[in-house]
C-alpha cells in the first residue's frame, strides 16, 4: 500500500488542536493544584496526625491509587446522577482528576516530608514554630529540590492523562484529534500532529514548574 | 558514556524501523479465499444490528448477513469487534475485509474507502425526552438546546451543517449517549432511531420520538479503496440476496418490522 502523506488536508484543523491542548493544559493544572493541596494536607495528617486521621487518609489514598482514573470519572460522571448529583463533563473529570492526583501526590509528598532530618524540625519546633509554619518554611523548602522530579512526573502523566476526557464531552486534544480524523480520515497525519502538540505542551507544563520552583523555593532545577 | 548512548539508540531506531516495516494491506478476492476465511467488522453496540449475546458473541442483523455473505464465497466467517469512530481506519490498514454496522455511504468517506450498493436504509430522527416542545428538527436550531451525540457518526456532520446554533456534547458510544440524555445532560439526540430502541429501553424514562423524521440515508457495506475484485463480488452477491428476499427476511427477523424505506436496487447497478 503506497500512502502518500497529505498534511496539508490537516493543517487547517491545527488551531483547533492547539486550542484542545491549551484546555488539556487548563485541565491538569488546576487538577495538579487542586491534587497539591490534598497531598500537603494528606502528607501531613500521615506524617503528624493523630490516630483517627491516618486510617481515613490511608483509605482515600489506597482506593485512588488502586483504581484507574477512567472508573474513578466514570463513576462521578454516570453514577451520581442516580444518586441526584448532575455533574457537568468538566466539573467530573476535575473532580475526579484532583482526587486521583491528591492520592498520588499525598505518597509522593509524605516521602519527602519524611526525607527531612528530624533534627531540623525538633530544632523548628524548639523555636516556637507551629506545626504548618514548620511545614512552610522548613520542610517545603528542603524536600522542593528533592521532589521535583517526581512531581514533574505526575504532572506530565496527569496532562497525558487528560485524554480520557473525551470520553466525557470535554473537548481537549485527544477528542478534538477523533474529530478531525472522523472528518478527514487521515489518521496518521492527525495523531502525528496530535503526538507533537503533547510534548509540546508537557515541555511547557514541566518548565512552568520549573520555574515555580525556582522562584518559590530557591531550588535550581532542570528541565529535561 | 556517550558510545553506550550512541550504541542503545542505534538500537532503538532499528527495533522502530524493524516493527514499522510491517504494514498492513488490504487483502484481495483472491488472497481472502485462499485463507479460508473473511473479516468483518461488526460494532455491538447497534441492537439490532449487532449487539451480544447469552455466550457473550457478536449476533444481529449484520452478524446473520455477513454469515451469508460468507457462505456464498465458500469461507469461514471471522466477526471483530469495531465501533464507531474506528472502524474507517481498520478498513482502510486492511484489519478487517469489510465493515458493516450502518455504514452510511457519504462523499467525505469514500473519498477514503468504497462502498457496495445499499444494503439497506437508515431513517434519521430526534429523540428527546417527553415535556420538551421540540416538533420538527428545525426547532433545535437554537443556542438553548443541548445535544448529545456519539463521537465520529455522521449526524456530527449534519448538525454541523443545519443546526449550527446548537450545543453539542459527543460521546464515545451509544449506551453512553442514551444514558446521559436520560439523565438531563441534553435535551435531544439526533441518530438513527431504530438503533437506540434497546437502548432506551434500559432506562425508566419517557421518551418522545419527534414525528418529522430528518432523512433517509442508504448504508452499504465499507471496504478499502484497493481491495481488487471484493467490492464487485460483494455487488453481485448483495443483489442476488435483495432478489431472493433474503434480506428483507433477515431484516423482518431482526427488526420486527419492514424496512422503512426500500434500498430500490436494480440489476444494473
Amino acid at each position: 500500500m503506497s500512502y502518500t502523506l497529505q498534511f496539508g488536508q490537516v493543517w487547517p484543523y491545527l488551531p483547533t488542536l492547539a486550542a484542545g491542548a491549551l484546555l488539556s493544559l487548563q485541565i491538569a493544572f488546576l487538577a495538579f493544584c487542586g491534587g497539591l493541596l490534598i497531598g500537603t494536607a494528606g502528607a501531613a495528617a500521615l506524617s503528624f496526625g493523630g490516630t483517627w486521621i491516618r486510617p481515613v487518609v490511608r483509605v482515600y489514598v489506597v482506593f485512588f491509587t488502586n483504581t484507574p482514573q477512567l472508573v474513578q470519572i466514570y463513576f462521578l460522571y454516570f453514577a451520581l446522577p442516580d444518586a441526584g448529583i448532575l455533574l457537568s463533563s468538566f466539573n467530573a473529570v476535575l473532580l475526579g482528576m484532583t482526587l486521583n492526583a491528591g492520592a498520588y501526590l499525598t505518597e509522593i509528598q509524605r516521602a519527602g516530608f519524611e526525607s527531612v532530618h528530624l533534627a531540623e524540625v525538633e530544632a523548628a519546633e524548639v523555636l516556637g514554630f507551629s506545626r504548618w509554619q514548620q511545614i512552610l518554611y522548613v520542610i517545603l523548602p528542603h524536600v522542593a529540590r528533592v521532589l521535583f522530579p517526581p512531581l514533574s512526573n505526575q504532572y506530565i502523566l496527569m496532562t497525558l492523562g487528560t485524554s480520557m476526557a473525551a470520553i466525557f464531552g470535554v473537548e481537549e486534544l485527544t477528542g478534538r484529534a477523533f474529530n478531525v480524523n472522523a472528518q478527514t480520515f487521515r489518521s496518521i497525519e492527525v495523531f502525528s500532529l496530535t503526538a507533537a502538540l503533547y510534548v509540546i505542551v508537557t515541555f511547557a507544563a514541566t518548565a512552568l514548574l520549573a520555574v515555580t520552583g525556582r522562584l518559590a523555593f530557591r531550588a535550581k532545577m532542570r528541565i529535561v | 558514556m556517550l558510545r553506550s548512548l550512541m550504541r542503545r539508540m542505534t538500537v532503538a531506531a532499528m527495533l522502530i524501523v524493524g516493527l514499522s516495516a510491517g504494514v498492513v494491506e488490504a487483502r484481495t478476492l483472491d488472497e481472502i479465499i485462499r485463507s479460508g476465511a473473511i473479516r468483518v467488522g461488526v460494532n455491538p453496540t447497534l441492537p439490532p444490528l449487532g449487539k451480544f449475546d447469552e455466550k457473550n458473541e457478536i449476533t444481529g442483523f449484520d452478524a446473520e448477513y455477513a454469515a451469508e455473505l460468507a457462505k456464498m464465497l465458500g469461507v469461514k466467517l471471522e466477526i471483530v469487534q469495531v465501533g464507531s469512530p474506528d472502524r474507517i481506519p481498520f478498513v482502510q490498514t486492511g484489519k478487517i475485509d469489510f465493515v458493516m454496522g450502518a455504514m452510511t455511504r457519504t462523499p467525505e468517506r469514500a473519498k477514503v474507502i468504497d462502498f457496495t450498493m445499499p444494503v439497506h436504509t437508515e431513517v434519521m430522527g430526534v429523540l428527546t425526552i417527553e415535556g420538551k416542545p421540540y416538533k420538527h428538527w428545525k426547532d433545535l436550531d437554537n443556542e438553548g438546546v443541548t445535544l448529545v451525540q456519539v463521537r465520529g457518526t455522521t449526524p456530527i456532520k449534519f448538525i454541523e451543517d443545519n443546526l449550527k446554533k446548537a450545543k453539542v456534547t459527543q460521546l464515545d458510544n451509544y449506551p453512553d449517549a442514551v444514558r446521559a440524555l436520560a439523565q438531563g445532560r441534553g435535551d435531544a439526540l439526533v441518530d438513527i432511531i431504530d438503533f437506540v430502541g434497546e437502548h432506551m429501553n434500559k432506562h425508566q424514562v419517557k421518551w418522545k420520538v419527534v414525528e418529522t423524521p430528518v432523512d433517509v440515508y442508504y448504508c452499504g457495506l465499507g471496504i478499502a479503496k484497493n481491495a481488487t475484485g471484493l467490492r464487485d463480488w460483494l455487488n453481485v452477491a448483495i443483489f442476488e440476496l435483495h432478489k431472493k428476499g433474503k434480506t428483507a427476511e433477515i431484516w423482518k427477523k431482526w427488526f420486527g418490522i419492514d424496512m422503512l424505506y426500500p434500498t430500490g436496487v436494480g440489476p444494473g447497478f
